[in-house]
């Protein structure tokens, strides 16, 4: 693999990581989400197999491999089995912030990434780091969602959609982590979103849905 | 020369994209379809008949055509559709592409205002909503595209992308494509943004401001949008695909070539834009912002994508 | 030596390994508390060998330091009375029908693996191992906020959940950027991540970078310990949670996590200098300390004031660290101490109000000291010891803050501070007594208390007291702390 192909492969895969967060930004359809989550998932996956292709090792690809079993296929079947079968929980309510509203942030929060990231630029020149803004600017996005969806299942397509970019972040400036860390992080990820599966079933059987405009009870 | 043919092109070829398309969608739907010359005989037909002039209307409303219909032409002389290199060439910049454009849509948007009725006031009101939140999608994608060829003179990035064929498939280019059909959709008055084939006024944009137009007016206008349609197609597919336009100075052969060229790629740009309609609503109205917003932060993206590329590879 | 740092994670782990086969029983409850307390019997033995400077254990995956000692202390201490505690509750909850034998089953398992996390995490050498504890205690904990299923705890479990994983997950990014530092400055790989190496490189690591990271670390762990801007998690998930798992959240896991936060700042000061953080402790202490005030103010339910009573304390310990000397360091451990002890007093005492009046409002219970001598001394008990009075350990833990401050040229810190601990001294004060004096009224129920949660809060309340005599050899445990912690005079 020649270093432009390199480049190029690279910046494909960060600018189709950041496009499936703007869909994700832009689709209501909870099903459209998680097909979105799952190909972000294959986009993030494809980050280090092009690494340990150009450089020719097999470590990477290893990961790589694993991280496409866990965020492309594993965690979007577990949210895909959380989203409800009644018609009114397929769909996104209306969300705090209108989609035409979202998506201009979404813009700025781009912007926004490719400052911030700077300094981590100046200290190292090579493709993946320039690459960084592009999973940076996923990061804000993903806490935008989660502040702005008010479905249960879309906050954990948020907190999934972090998780992700924050990985996308490890392999692009770093490599990724240590093993040791890497493995604790991914187990963490797991459960939380088996967690969070769960407490969206609980919900659903005690407020009779998963809106969280009905998480009331506790104010001050 | 290039030029000259340039505008007899578009001038005549516009009612064939539109008629073309027409039946495309009228195939697919199961319909006969009134035939590829369609728009010719329409066209005709308005010509013909007596000149009507709405009462208490002003020299804006008699304007509008001819403005609408002579800033398409102007576009069509200046850009590279067949050849590089117009007499023109250095006005053939995307900024003064984009202005001219817009000249003509305030100029049926104000000679609608001007017949005051109520169609023509919401029309225009649409219209113009509408404009404001595609002109600064246009303006980032063109500055997407202008970053590789460093200009944005519209020969530099065309012959920019004939010489560095692989950059048409950066993301940064790609994502710009996808910005700028979105907004050639807007601007043109297509489908999912308004239907130019409905009788619904109270769904229509584009055919609300032109209710009042009837008779040769009504032709011109007619004339200009299906003018407007072809040349921004044929714009879109140069930018991206420049293969076959012709050098600065071209032979006969050459110009001939580029026609050829040129009309292929309309042809098939139509086809699959008639084609899409088919199975595409109307967005409702006030949805239209989402997909324009969703547009303008595509052509954002391109421009931090092509960003990117273009300190790459310095 | 090395196999003993082990201890403290895989007794609590072995614990919930039975309780897992056995389900809720006797015999798997006493386990539990015996690995709460080899945890601390742990801290103890590591405490008297510590002055020898910084163990390793297990190759270099754990370290441990008089921090970590102290913490542990905390962990063993807090995590006995709590597990005692467990005995009486669930069989409580089990005789009034709030949960079945799955859900103690759930408990039984759930809680040593909070310990366990929460040992691991003030033990890892590799600050990336303890981003993954600190995460863990959010996942172990999840179901324990949630345990009782009602509308309320199921919401708070999702905010808490939402909320911390949030902030936790900026603290990852955090970590990342820290590695990625680490490694321009020359680290390994391996070990760019272990304290040890970070702590020698820290003056090689770009500052740009290690800015962006130390801001990242802050907020997110900042969120796990309650601090502002992540902070509203805290009254609900810790008056929904039950009683001895509140107060291991307030006493000793908000605690833990800001236990990560000091060892970041002992590496990101020897590289920005003390400045940067110190703007960004007193920010977040500051406002964290004005949210709780305010809060507890026109509080009307006694375990959210109790949360936010928590959120104070650690406004203030936020402030006290941003100041940074050896005596700030050493008081902030005393603070923390008491304060885990005291906490789990209040929050054991209120689980029993809870239960008794089914309700958790302040105007529903009065004249609690008349009624039940054992559960209204305790409240009165672990309330004095919150508000510092004399002779109690948080007296002296505050005043030496205050020296501390004023030490460090931040008097106008303190004094920004003091209002604000006065109207919070007020609030609970006010609160309390007319929880505890007020005339009781006729149809008051009786107020139960289990044998076990009785034995809790009496030794509860003779840790309180003594720790209020005298600190005995911890004092000088917490100075070595600071010293290690390379904390100025």
């Amino acid at each position: 693999m020649t270093e432009a192909t390199y480049t190029g492969a690279l910046d494909l895969a960060a600018g189709a990581f950041l496009l499936t967060a703007v869909l994700i930004v832009w689709r209501r359809e909870l099903s459209a989400i998680v097909r979105l989550l799952a190909w972000q998932g294959a986009a993030l996956a494809v980050l280090p197999i092009i690494e340990g292709i150009y450089q020719r090792e097999p470590a990477p690809i290893v990961v790589g491999v694993v991280v496409l079993l866990l965020r492309a296929v594993v965690l979007p079947i577990l949210l895909a089995r959380a989203v409800g079968t009644e018609d009114q929980e397929r769909r996104e309510s209306t969300p705090l912030v209108n989609t035409t509203a979202s998506l201009l942030i979404t813009a700025g929060l781009t912007v926004l990434a490719y400052a911030v990231t700077q300094p981590i630029i100046a200290l190292d020149r090579s493709p993946t780091t320039r690459a960084l803004p592009a999973v940076f600017a996923v990061i804000l996005i993903a806490v935008f969602v989660m502040v702005s969806r008010r479905r249960a299942l879309s906050q954990a397509v948020g907190f999934l959609m972090l998780d992700n970019s924050i990985t996308a972040t490890a392999f692009l400036i770093t490599a990724g982590v240590p093993l040791i860390v890497e493995l604790g992080a991914s187990l963490d990820v797991l459960f939380a979103v088996f967690v969070l599966g769960l407490l969206t079933s609980h919900m659903r059987v005690a407020f009779g849905g998963t809106d969280l405009d009905q998480l009331r009870e506790l104010r001050d | 020369m290039a030029a000259a043919l340039q505008v007899v092109a578009v001038l005549a070829g516009a009612p064939l994209v539109m008629g073309g398309m027409r039946q495309v969608r009228a195939r697919l739907e199961g319909r006969a379809g009134g035939g590829i010359g369609q728009p010719y005989r329409d066209l005709r037909k308005l010509l013909r008949k007596q000149q009507i002039t709405p009462q208490g209307t002003t020299v804006v409303f008699a304007l509008a055509p001819a403005v609408a219909a002579g800033s398409t032409l102007l576009i069509a002389a200046i850009v590279p559709l067949i050849a590089l290199g117009s007499p023109l060439d250095s006005a053939a910049d995307l900024f003064g592409v984009v202005g001219l454009l817009f000249l003509g849509t305030v100029a049926l948007t104000l000679a609608a205002l001007d017949t005051g009725t109520a169609f023509g006031g919401m029309g225009s009101s649409r219209e113009i909503t509408i404009a404001a939140l595609v002109e600064p999608t246009i303006l980032l994608a063109v500055f997407a595209l202008s970053i590789p060829a460093h200009s944005a003179n519209l020969a530099a990035i065309v012959s920019a992308a004939m010489q560095n064929p692989g950059q048409v498939f950066s993301p940064g280019s790609v994502l710009a494509f996808v910005a700028l059909v979105i907004v050639t959709l807007a601007e043109t008055g297509r489908l999912p943004v308004d239907n130019p084939s409905t009788h619904l006024e109270v769904t229509m944009i584009h055919p609300a401001m032109v209710l009042e137009y009837a008779g040769p007016k009504l032709a011109v206008v007619e004339w200009a949008s299906g003018m407007r349609l072809t040349v921004l197609l044929a714009l879109l597919a140069n930018l991206f695909l420049p293969w076959g336009v012709a050098a600065t100075d071209p032979s006969a052969l050459g110009v001939l070539l580029g026609l050829a060229a040129i009309t292929v790629k309309v042809a098939v740009l139509a086809s699959v834009l008639a084609a899409g309609e088919v199975f595409i609503a109307k967005l409702r109205l006030f949805r239209v912002p989402e997909l324009l917003a969703g547009s303008f932060l595509l052509a954002l993206l391109a421009v931090t994508a092509s960003s990117f590329l273009a300190t790459t590879t310095q | 030596m090395g196999i003993l740092l082990l201890v403290p994670i895989l007794a609590p782990l072995a614990a919930a390994a039975l309780a897992a086969v056995l389900g809720w029983r006797r015999l798997s409850a006493w386990v539990t508390i015996l690995a709460a307390l080899s945890v601390l019997i742990t801290a103890a033995v590591l405490g008297f060998g510590i002055e020898s400077g910084v163990r390793f254990g297990v190759g270099d995956l754990l370290r441990v330091d008089s921090l970590g000692v102290t913490m542990l202390l905390v962990i063993g201490t807090v995590g006995t009375l709590a597990t005692w505690a467990s005995i009486g509750y669930i069989d409580a909850e089990l005789a009034h029908r709030h949960t079945d034998q799955r859900g103690a089953h759930l408990y039984g398992v759930l809680l040593p693996v909070f310990l366990a996390a929460m040992a691991l995490a003030v033990l890892a050498n590799n600050i990336g191992v303890m981003w993954a504890a600190i995460e863990a205690t959010t996942v172990a904990t999840a179901f324990l906020v949630g345990h009782r299923r009602t509308r309320g705890a199921l919401e708070a479990s999702w905010k808490y959940v939402v909320i911390c994983s949030v902030g936790i997950a900026l603290a990852f990014l955090g970590t990342v950027l820290l590695y990625f530092a680490s490694l321009h400055a020359g680290a390994s790989s391996g070990q760019a991540l272990d304290l040890d190496v970070l702590l020698s490189r820290a003056a090689r690591l770009d500052p740009d970078v290690t800015r962006l990271a130390a801001g990242l670390l802050l907020l997110g762990y900042g969120a796990k310990v309650g601090l502002v801007p992540f902070h509203t998690w805290v009254a609900d998930a810790q008056s929904q949670a039950p009683a001895p798992v509140s107060a291991l959240m307030s006493g000793v896991l908000e605690a833990v996590a800001f236990c990560t936060l000091l060892r970041v700042k002992s590496v990101v000061d020897l590289s920005l200098g003390t400045g940067f953080l110190r703007t960004g402790l007193l920010t977040v202490g500051l406002l964290t300390l004005l949210v709780a005030a305010s809060m507890l103010v026109v509080q009307k339910d006694f375990k959210r004031m109790l949360a936010y009573s928590s959120m104070e304390n650690m406004g203030l310990i936020a402030i006290a660290a941003s100041a940074g000397t050896r005596l700030a360091i050493a008081a902030i451990l005393l603070h923390v101490l008491a304060h885990g002890i005291g906490k789990s007093l209040v929050f054991l005492a209120a689980g029993q109000l809870q239960a008794a009046h089914d309700s958790t409002a302040i105007r529903d219970v009065t004249g609690v000291l008349t009624r039940s001598r054992l559960i209204g001394a305790s409240f009165a008990v672990g309330l004095a010891v919150l508000v510092g009075l004399p002779p109690f350990a948080m007296f002296a833990s505050e005043l030496s803050i205050s020296r501390a401050l004023a030490g460090a040229h931040l008097a106008w810190a303190l004094g920004a501070a003091l209002p604000l601990m006065v109207i919070a001294f007020a609030a609970l004060v006010r609160h309390g007594t007319r929880m505890l004096l007020g005339p009781p009224d006729a149809s008051s129920p009786a107020i139960a208390v289990p044998r076990s949660i009785a034995a809790a809060l009496l030794t509860a309340v003779i840790l309180s007291v003594a720790l209020g005599m005298t600190a005995g050899p911890l004092t000088d445990l917490f100075h070595t702390a600071a010293t290690q912690l390379g904390a100025s005079h």
